[in-house]
């Protein structure tokens, strides 16, 4: 008690809680400590959201944890079952089907592309332009119809990408849906890179993240992309069938909120890309390793380790299993890349803005509470 | 200063449909795929309780007829809970005689929380009375 008293603040200075309860900020919240219109310093409050995966999948075998890895993070589902896949095709040795491969990466891009619009509409809610926030969850919508077409659920797939392969093939209308979906998510695009004050008045200049300051505080993905550093798994480490695509990585040198607002857009765009290249690319045969085509119940994981890692939408994911031979794995750490941008990132960033500028730095961040968590 | 390039965006609008649906009235059609309440078919079951085994929410229990049954059904059949369920569609997957299927029924939401569980045969009082 007498130590809170003590570091209670003095004269002008006072508390102010953003979240847990701040419609958009996710079940996360910030303690900012004020000084008149100026932040002093900020401090993450992290844990609401905390459903211990880890834990849970040394419970559940493979394709159990397939359905579990959607849900780690909401806005991007595939994508983590990709690399909850991968992990496991690693271990247990699985060549993976080639028509497979395409349409894992073909369901992660979709992802992206709808976790990327998702971004681009509270970004706008939090600098106050809510057409933006409209248009947004309007037009990711469509991308929604596609996963419930194509999976079976708006949402979560339930382990639509699972080990050995995907547990369905698409539907035979497949291909022309998509594409219809792309030219609409083009027109969306079209519409964001008009020229927009709001976007202009409110986030050039804020949160300028230096390369050096990124790279220290552990920035992956669209973040430290934003400050200047050309890195993506895609390219460096090519898994599935990205080295065989033709797209590029988008950078911005400001660092600051505007320019990660920019990559998120430009990132869309070179994901069509890669979309309307594996579907024109798109190879006939099995979608599944024949011995998984019925889910297994006693299936043994060989012993052994592994460490993937992804380039999902908020950055560099990872997931480390270790398997002692039994049909659970024996540890799943998973890594994700939001736990850096909204504690240590958020935190520096925050520390001498004006409240006002607040909003627009942590959505700017690409957040996603679900994945930090975990 | 805002450039023109809006305009036509604007006044195209104007005369568009709107992205929503009147719901009660029209609703998006759901594809055949789409996961959602499950349909039980006890002439087709074998009572193997691979759906049980694999339900990763264990949401799914083996359970006796109650008497009024118990000549015509002797062996256990799997009790549904959907509170717990996931729609993951891994019991319609490992079923080998397709008993179990999952239909596009997304009208789940109840006052009442008994019609929750769905047992394998009709309900009898012995049930509902615990």
């Amino acid at each position: 008690m007498i130590e809170e008293m003590k570091s209670a603040p003095k004269g002008s200075e006072y508390d102010l809680y953003f979240g847990p309860a701040h419609p958009g900020s996710g079940n996360f919240g910030v303690k900012l400590k004020i000084d008149g219109e100026k932040v002093v310093s900020a401090r993450a409050d992290p844990g609401y959201l905390h459903r211990g995966f880890e834990k849970l999948m040394e419970y559940r075998t493979p394709i159990q944890n397939a359905v579990l890895s959607d849900r780690i993070c909401i806005l991007e589902p595939l994508n983590w079952n990709l690399i909850h896949a991968e992990a496991v095709d690693e271990l247990m040795d699985i060549d993976v089907p080639e028509r497979a491969k395409y349409l894992r990466v073909i369901m992660a891009e979709l992802s992206r592309i709808q976790s990327h619009i998702i971004w681009y509409g509270v970004f706008s809610k939090g600098i106050g332009f809510d057409t933006g926030f409209k248009m947004a969850f309007g037009y990711r919508d469509y991308i929604l119809d596609l996963f419930e077409l194509i999976t079976g659920g708006r949402v979560y797939p339930a382990g639509y990408i699972c080990p050995g392969g995907v547990r369905r093939d698409f539907p035979k209308n497949a291909k022309e849906k998509i594409l219809k979906v792309i030219d609409k998510i083009n027109d969306m695009i079209k519409l964001e890179e008009l020229e927009n004050p709001s976007m202009d008045a409110r986030a050039k200049g804020v949160g300028i993240l230096k390369v050096e300051d990124a790279i220290r505080l552990g920035a992956t993905g669209p973040v430290l992309r934003g400050s200047g550093m050309n890195t993506d798994v895609r390219k460096d480490e090519p898994y599935e069938i990205y080295d065989r695509l033709d797209f590029e990585v988008p950078i911005r040198k400001e660092g600051d909120a505007y320019a990660r607002y920019w990559i998120g857009i430009e990132e869309m765009k070179e994901s069509i890309k890669i979309v309307k290249q594996a579907l024109e690319n798109l190879p006939m045969g099995n979608v599944i390793v024949s011995n998984f085509k019925k889910p297994k119940l006693n299936v043994k994981i060989p012993e052994g380790e592994v460490y993937i890692r992804n380039e999902v939408a908020r950055g560099e994911a990872a997931v480390y299993m270790v398997s002692d031979g039994g049909s659970n794995p024996y540890r799943c750490k998973i890594r994700g890349p939001d736990f850096l941008h909204m504690i240590p990132v958020l935190e520096y960033l925050l520390k001498g803005v004006q409240i006002a500028d607040v909003p627009a730095i942590y959505w700017s961040l690409n957040i996603c509470p679900a994945d930090m968590d975990r | 200063m805002m450039k023109l390039g809006i305009l036509p965006k604007l006044l195209k609008n104007l005369f568009s449909k709107p992205m929503t649906v009147r719901f009660p009235h029209e609703s998006i059609p759901i594809p055949d795929r789409y996961r959602g309440e499950h349909a039980y078919d006890i002439d087709k079951c074998i009572s193997c309780g691979l759906c049980a085994k694999i339900c990763p929410n264990r949401a799914i229990e083996m359970v006796e007829a109650s008497k009024k049954y118990k000549d015509t059904c002797p062996k256990t059949y799997p009790k549904i809970d959907i509170g717990k369920c996931c729609f993951c569609g891994l019991c319609e997957d490992i079923c080998t005689k397709d008993a179990i299927r999952l239909t596009k029924n997304v009208f789940l939401s109840t006052f009442d929380h008994t019609n929750v569980i769905k047992y394998p045969m009709p309900k009898t009082e012995e049930q509902i009375n615990g």
